[in-house]
């Protein structure tokens, strides 16, 4: 059964739904990529939407959608996840990341992070406490 | 069938227990094996390095062997547990994979009979394990401060503690204001460099593998001592049976399937087990014979049962001001044992740890990491925006009792890549562990919305922390009521030893690997003994 990428990208456009910064994920050209994640649970989750969803209202098309995610729920949360995850680790996704929220749009290494002293001042409370571990 | 392979002692497992068992012995001069069914891992390679790392998580570093699906792992039947498993294979086993925390049981988790009336006491003390304590700091590399009031003091050197970041500070200032425990995590972490090993650089996403080898795992700990101590590792090997000879009183062979599936044996003299607490009952299970009908070293009909978890619920504390939590390993941080040990007034035995988990990454926030995740639709993006870079998550990890309905067995129909059947989980939370969860989440709770969390989001029960596997094999004196004794060596079948955390008898409330590995190096020790005295 092959995938339409329409569908799916209507599909993707309301599960994550441009606002404001926010690109829509219907227009990022991820059906592919969620699509052959999903495999057979693709096609089955898009065979279940009423003819016609790429044409509802955003209303219309939540709620069309909320109705799968009741009737086939496991192979819906893998169309959640799949869904989140490509969106989340595209580049211009994570550029709009870095500019509302000020996370560093790069790899974790091989910069990493500062590595700051531990202050060893904060336990000050702490050491002043007797021993409570028990002593069978 | 090709020739049988010859060592002194065979070990079946290349993860945290079985690289300890094997560095020991080789380097006392002994002939050593592992058979190992996963390869080696390339953590210089790790997605850290790219974009994709978070995909990564999700995909083939996936903690769940069911989800993740490598020609290495096994299925698992969990559709009767509430658990689901976590594993990984690999030269390393799940230090592959872990966060790193390090701590150690207590002194009081030795004697929990005695001192609570619950489960049983182990036929060892924290003092008898002591050494072996010591001695795996050394050669793992333990980040982390002596002088916490809530445990015994630590002998083994530490490198100074790992920042707590932004979350961190918060809670520490939360706990002291309820004037409640907190202390910096032990971590099998690096912060100074060692030969071949450069310190951490605070990255965070330890669980895709640690480029600069500050994170500790067991292929860059003890398996390259103990391959230069003269150790052999067969990698790519699924051992299939233990084939016992001498009417059932002794293994005479391991035969498993090797990476290019021939069937093969390994005789030797001693055969340790180090596959988990999940493995190692499959595979005394599935070597039934005609002497141990019920499984190898079965006598009591314990092996299998007692699984024991550390049930977990995650609390997680929205704050209004960044706190980057992306930034840091992501386990290790502080902890808080304020309700560690049993009170009468809670109603139930025993206690739990608060451990913090810094933040997530965009990924996790949207799929909600431990917690649930983010909603679809209209609204998803404020509400990603409210959480992300803003949480700081501590965990209640509970003492889980004992119930022999808690098991390991051997699924009906499901079968591996080399039709051995996979193992099938059957657990439920017990009555004492869910009243010890109820009560640590409002304990969280309380300690979040002091150090100034706005909100506060809950999951009662993580379904994904199956990632410790214990008591499936308990060690005891009793052979009627255990399955190995103190040293690890079964009661029943005379050269056959379990080194993983199936030999646990209670779980403690706190990771296991530092004991595990104690107990391993100890149980070596023992082995070493014993084969001192053949030769003389």
């Amino acid at each position: 059964m092959s995938m339409d990428a329409t569908l799916m990208d209507a599909v993707l456009g309301t599960l994550l739904p441009g606002e404001g910064a926010w690109p829509s994920a219907g227009q990022l050209g991820l059906a592919a990529e969620v699509g052959a994640e999903l495999g057979e649970d693709g096609a089955v989750l898009l065979a279940a939407l009423p003819v016609g969803f790429p044409t509802l209202d955003a209303g219309a098309r939540e709620e069309a959608l909320r109705a799968v995610e009741v009737s086939r729920p496991a192979a819906f949360e893998r169309l959640v996840a799949a869904a989140y995850t490509a969106y989340y680790v595209d580049a211009r996704v994570r550029r709009v990341i870095e500019q509302e929220t000020g996370y560093e749009d790069r790899p974790p290494q091989p910069l990493g992070y500062e590595l700051e002293p531990f202050d060893e001042a904060l336990l000050e409370r702490q050491r002043a406490r007797q021993p409570f571990w028990r002593r069978p | 069938m090709t020739t049988a392979l010859r060592a002194t002692v065979a070990i079946v497992g290349a993860g945290a227990s079985g690289a300890a068992v094997a560095w020991r012995l080789a380097s006392a001069g002994i002939d050593v094996l592992c058979l190992e069914q996963g390869g080696w891992m390339d953590q210089a390679r790790s997605p850290a390095r790219g974009h994709g790392w978070e995909r990564a998580l999700q995909s083939r570093f996936h903690p769940d062997p069911n989800i993740r699906r490598a020609k290495e792992d096994y299925p698992v039947a969990a559709q009767d547990t509430p658990i689901q498993p976590a594993s990984f294979n690999g030269v390393g086993g799940g230090t592959l994979r872990w966060g790193a925390h390090f701590p150690r049981l207590r002194p009081s988790d030795f004697r929990v009979r005695s001192l609570d009336g619950v489960a049983d006491d182990w036929p060892l003390s924290y003092e008898d394990l002591e050494r072996w304590y010591d001695l795996n700091d050394e050669m793992t590399g333990v980040a982390g401060l002596a002088g916490d009031p809530g445990n015994p003091p630590r002998r083994a050197p530490r490198d100074p503690p790992l920042p707590l970041g932004a979350g961190g500070m918060r809670l520490a200032a939360g706990f002291d204001a309820l004037g409640w425990h907190w202390w910096p995590s032990d971590a099998a972490i690096l912060t100074r460099p060692r030969p071949g090993r450069a310190p951490c650089n605070n990255c965070g996403p330890c669980g895709v593998g640690c480029v600069r080898g500050a994170r500790a795992s067991n292929d860059n700990t003890y398996w390259p001592a103990a391959i230069a101590a003269g150790a052999r590792l067969v990698t790519g090997a699924r051992v299939t049976r233990l084939a016992t000879a001498q009417a059932g009183r002794r293994i005479g062979a391991i035969e498993f399937v090797d990476a290019e599936g021939v069937a093969r044996r390994v005789e030797s003299d001693i055969v340790v087990l180090a596959a988990n607490g999940m493995g190692t009952p499959r595979l005394l299970l599935a070597s039934a014979d005609a002497h141990h009908p019920r499984g190898l070293a079965n006598g009591s009909g314990l092996v299998g049962r007692r699984l024991m978890h550390h049930p977990t619920a995650i609390v997680t504390g929205v704050f209004d001001e960044r706190l980057d939590g992306h930034k840091g390993p992501f386990a290790c941080a502080l902890y808080s044992q304020e309700f560690y040990e049993t009170d009468p007034a809670r109603g139930c035995a025993r206690g739990f740890q608060l451990q913090m988990l810094r933040g997530s990454g965009p990924v996790a926030t949207a799929l909600g990491g431990y917690m649930r995740r983010i909603g679809w639709g209209r609204g998803h993006h404020r509400e990603f925006a409210r959480q992300f870079a803003r949480g700081a998550t501590l965990t209640v990890t509970v003492e889980d009792l004992p119930e022999e309905g808690n098991r390991v067995e051997l699924d009906a129909t499901l079968r591996d890549a080399v039709g051995m059947p996979a193992p099938r989980l059957s657990y439920r939370l017990g009555e004492n562990s869910r009243r010890l969860l109820d009560f640590g989440i409002a304990r969280a709770s309380e300690a979040l919305r002091a150090a100034g969390a706005r909100d506060i989001l809950v999951n009662p029960l993580s379904r994904q922390a199956g990632f410790h596997f214990l008591g499936t094999a308990r060690m005891g004196e009793d052979p009627a009521r255990s399955v190995v004794g103190v040293d690890g060596l079964c009661h029943e079948v005379a050269n056959l030893a379990i080194a993983d955390g199936s030999v646990f008898v209670t779980s403690g409330a706190v990771n296991p690997t530092p004991t595990i590995q104690a107990l391993a190096l100890r149980m070596a020790d023992a082995i070493v003994a014993r084969l001192e005295r053949r030769g003389g």
